[in-house]
């Protein structure tokens, strides 16, 4: 048997490389700003103090919301995996939760929130906001501790038994130190998540009444064309981020390496691939997406995928090509009768409990499916550009060791960063450059370019050294080794980047297509995101709100089904090599 | 006087062709200070067997009694040693002895005096704060079985302890095995060990019990009466190894296309 080393940190060790980036970075994006925005180094300092306060305010939240989501995800995962019907019931509403798009469901919650406490006026937004925060952070932990207390060897479960050690001891000494290692790591991901999203609650429910954190203070600074002020946030916002990763999760993540433990009694370790590129925490994210998308796609569509197989039992002399066909109408045509019903249940639903629903908004229902595709479009687009760029690069990085060894560390630190901050710049300087629809298709991009960055980096990075040396003894160069090596080497990573990539999409729709801050200004393009914001923020909306969810959710399991199912299939069947 | 006496027991398991039965009729007694072997072929049951002795499995007809008393809970006063050691990646040597002696609400000073005991009793001194990922597989094998003496069992259970190890080590700790059962002052009262290396059987064992194949049934209990230290060149060696190896390759011949593989236990 193999020795092991004794301690493989999982996270890269503190250095003075990366320590200088995290300086580096905050420096180089306010230099960005001052030339580009026009902003006074004076003036940037001069906001700093109120910055960081508010900035306070805005940890506080997500503090509260982990602490939230620690506790439901000890609770929530240790029932899912240690009482059967738990499992049967909990697992699969996880699944849909998380491969729902969230920030679609933001208004419902800020409704229920504030409508919740009317006495403290304070109270609703900011459980609002921490509640959003707690949805972007939850799910992938409750999935950490699951899934490490369901990969537990079955040994080490019957040592315990057999040693009599049960109750609160088994929890101390065997439960709760097998789930360490996935929590710190999860959590690592539900940090970064919750960031993407705090900046969007704050921003979200600055319309109802204000809250004071970053989010808010970055759009305020943003729609008052403040460069000064909104630099500062960066500055702060960067600085933050950057501290908790080297003084918190680093070393918790070296910690946490004695925590690891081997699936497999030979001491091959399954757990601890993934972990050790340094690109592995998104990769690890992609991964949790696509497993939700797999299973909740199979939970929801599998009657209807039934329903659509008898209808083409198939004729004797029809061809397979034929019978896919056929096989696609039917479920394309049985979806879109299940989602006229949904459409006409909501409508008849609103028409009973709240009166009659005015001629826009009805006009505006028929227009979901212009909508739809007009996002879909958008989304295309936008991962056309993503793979572009992501392809050529994560070659590169993975293939010349110079290059990552300066350019990973720099793209994690971006990566990390909450791009949605960014999004009031985008909406205001680069509309004139752009037009609304480049501003629209920038936004998307950033909520799904590094799910298929580090996807593909860790595809290119796995692919067997061997195979790349047969190719070349075998004088395979260029066009012809991409086409016949790399490409199907990779085409499993691809295909997991691109599924979440997408899902990274459809969440960010919402921010991406309509975005109003302050007065005035705003961005509005045709597209599902749109008419759910419209929906959310016209008077008598809300029928369109809850029409264009059902037409959104529809439209993901139909696009999962058709295109990333098969995909999928093909790729863990065909281009899979062990 | 019979220690533990299995009587008339059979076992299968759901599967999703109907029930398969892993095991038929198996019946056999361990006696105090017995070190008894069981060997069979591979997916012939005998890790379950192991299993249903100390209670952690129960068989599906047929009953386990314990000192005449029937198991029918996890038996606490029989200790296991896994193949693949079981030890948490998250507790120190010492901390993994004190397991079990945790379990029995022991006070700290006393766990610590035992887990001292044993640590030196199973050659483990200077290791105590050390983690199982920093030792070989030979150190986290003694880790296993200081865990398992540490409780004081009145019956040792082995689950193929030496399969994960390379055969120099497997060897030394065999002899050392052979050293602490020698010893009166140490528990446990009996071992029941099991393994698929019939020479390994007969060189630690004063009884092996011989299964066949699926469904598996006892095809015979073989005493080995060779003094010890035995010598595996001895003709009277060779014999027994011989002997026992007919048995299991005759015995398995009806259902020799039975698969591979451990069942899950």
């Amino acid at each position: 048997m193999a020795e092991r080393e004794s301690t493989r940190p999982y996270l890269p060790a503190f250095s003075a490389r990366s320590a200088a980036i995290y300086v580096t970075i905050p420096l180089i994006v306010a230099a960005v700003g001052f030339g580009g925005l026009g902003g006074s180094l004076g003036g940037i300092a001069g906001y700093l103090p109120t910055a960081s306060v508010d900035i306070l305010f805005s940890f506080l939240r997500m503090c509260a919301a982990y602490a939230a989501s620690l506790g439901f995800a000890l609770a929530y995962g240790y029932y899912a995996a240690t009482r059967r019907t738990g499992e049967r019931v909990m697992i699969p509403i996880l699944d849909i939760l998380q491969s729902v798009p969230i920030l679609g469901f933001f208004p419902v919650a800020i409704y229920f929130f504030v409508d919740l406490t009317p006495a403290v006026a304070w109270l609703g937004p900011n459980l609002a906001s921490v509640f959003l925060i707690f949805t972007s952070m939850a799910w992938n932990m409750v999935f950490g501790v699951y899934e490490s207390l369901k990969l537990l060897p079955a040994e080490l479960r019957e040592a315990a038994d057999t040693f009599g050690v049960r109750g609160s001891l088994r929890f101390r000494r065997v439960l709760f130190p097998a789930t360490v290692n996935r929590l710190v790591y999860n959590s690592v991901l539900s940090w970064t998540g919750g960031w993407f999203f705090l900046v969007e609650a704050e921003i979200f429910t600055t319309n109802t009444s204000p809250l004071r954190g970053i989010g808010s203070f970055l759009s305020l600074s943003a729609s008052a064309h403040n460069a000064d002020a909104f630099l500062a946030g960066i500055v702060v916002l960067v600085a933050v981020i950057a501290f908790l990763d080297f003084a918190v999760w680093r070393p918790l993540g070296r910690r946490a390496e004695r925590y690891r433990y081997d699936t497999s009694p030979s001491g091959e370790s399954v757990l601890v691939t993934p972990t050790r590129d340094p690109g592995g925490r998104f990769h690890r994210a992609a991964a949790y997406v696509t497993r939700g998308v797999r299973t909740s796609v199979s939970w929801i569509s599998t009657p209807l995928v039934q329903l659509a197989s008898i209808t083409v039992r198939p004729a004797r002399k029809t061809s397979e090509f034929q019978r896919s066909v056929f096989y696609y109408l039917a479920l394309g045509a049985i979806l879109v009768v299940v989602w006229l019903m949904m459409i006409a249940i909501t409508v008849s639903v609103f028409r009973v409990f709240t009166g009659p629903i005015s001629g826009s908004v009805r006009h505006q229902i028929l227009l979901l499916p212009f909508a739809m595709g007009a996002s879909t479009v958008r989304i295309a687009a936008a991962y056309a550009i993503c793979l572009a760029i992501t392809l050529p690069l994560a070659i590169l990085v993975a293939r010349r060791p110079r290059a990552s060894r300066v350019g990973l560390p720099v793209i994690e630190v971006i990566a990390s960063f909450p791009a949605t901050a960014l999004f009031p710049v985008i909406v205001f300087e680069l509309i004139p450059y752009l037009g609304s629809e480049g501003a629209a298709v920038l936004m998307l991009l950033t909520g799904m370019i590094w799910y298929l960055f580090f996807n593909l980096l860790a595809g290119v990075r796995s692919l067997a050294p061997d195979l790349e040396e047969a190719a070349r003894s075998f004088g395979l160069k260029g066009r012809q080794f991409f086409r016949r090596v790399l490409l199907p080497g990779i085409f499993p990573a691809l295909v997991t980047g691109s599924i979440t990539a997408f899902g990274g999409g459809w969440n960010t729709l919402i921010v991406a297509e309509y975005l109003k801050v302050g007065s005035g200004r705003s961005l509005s393009v045709l597209g599902i995101g749109q008419q759910i914001d419209i929906g959310y923020s016209e008077p008598g909306g809300t029928p369109l709100m809850v029409a264009a969810l059902f037409t959104l959710v529809a439209s993901v399991i139909v696009i999962n089904e058709v295109i990333w199912k098969p995909l999928y299939r093909r790729a863990s069947e065909r281009f899979r090599y062990d | 006087m019979a220690l533990i006496r299995i009587e008339h027991v059979d076992k299968s398991f759901a599967s999703r062709h109907g029930s398969i039965t892993i095991m038929q009729d198996i019946s056999f007694d361990v006696k105090d200070a017995d070190f008894l072997a069981i060997v069979g072929p591979s997916g012939c049951g005998k890790s379950t067997l192991l299993r249903l002795i100390q209670g952690l499995d129960r068989p599906t007809a047929g009953r386990v009694e314990f000192r005449n008393q029937p198991v029918d809970r996890v038996c606490p006063q029989m200790a296991m040693v896994f193949q693949s050691f079981a030890l948490y990646p998250w507790l120190t040597v010492a901390q993994n002895v004190a397991f079990g002696l945790e379990a029995l609400d022991w006070p700290a000073d006393r766990i610590a005096a035992q887990v001292e005991r044993y640590v030196s009793v199973t050659g483990l001194d200077g290791f105590q704060e050390a983690y199982p990922r920093e030792l070989s597989g030979g150190m986290r094998q003694r880790v296993g079985l200081a865990r398992a003496l540490a409780v004081e069992p009145a019956v040792l259970l082995m689950d193929e302890p030496f399969s994960a190890l390379d055969a120099l080590t497997a060897e030394s700790l065999r002899e050392e095995i052979l050293q602490l059962w020698g010893d009166p002052q140490l528990p446990p009262e009996a071992v029941v060990l099991v393994t698929h290396n019939i020479e390994e059987a007969i060189l630690l064992a004063d009884r092996v019990v011989v299964m066949s194949r699926r469904p598996s049934h006892v095809l015979a209990e073989v005493p080995i009466e060779l003094p010890r230290p035995r010598d595996r060149k001895s003709p009277a060696f060779y014999d027994l190894t011989d002997r026992v190896y007919s048995l299991i390759t005759e015995g398995g011949a009806t259902s020799s296309a039975a698969p591979e593989g451990k069942p899950a236990a």
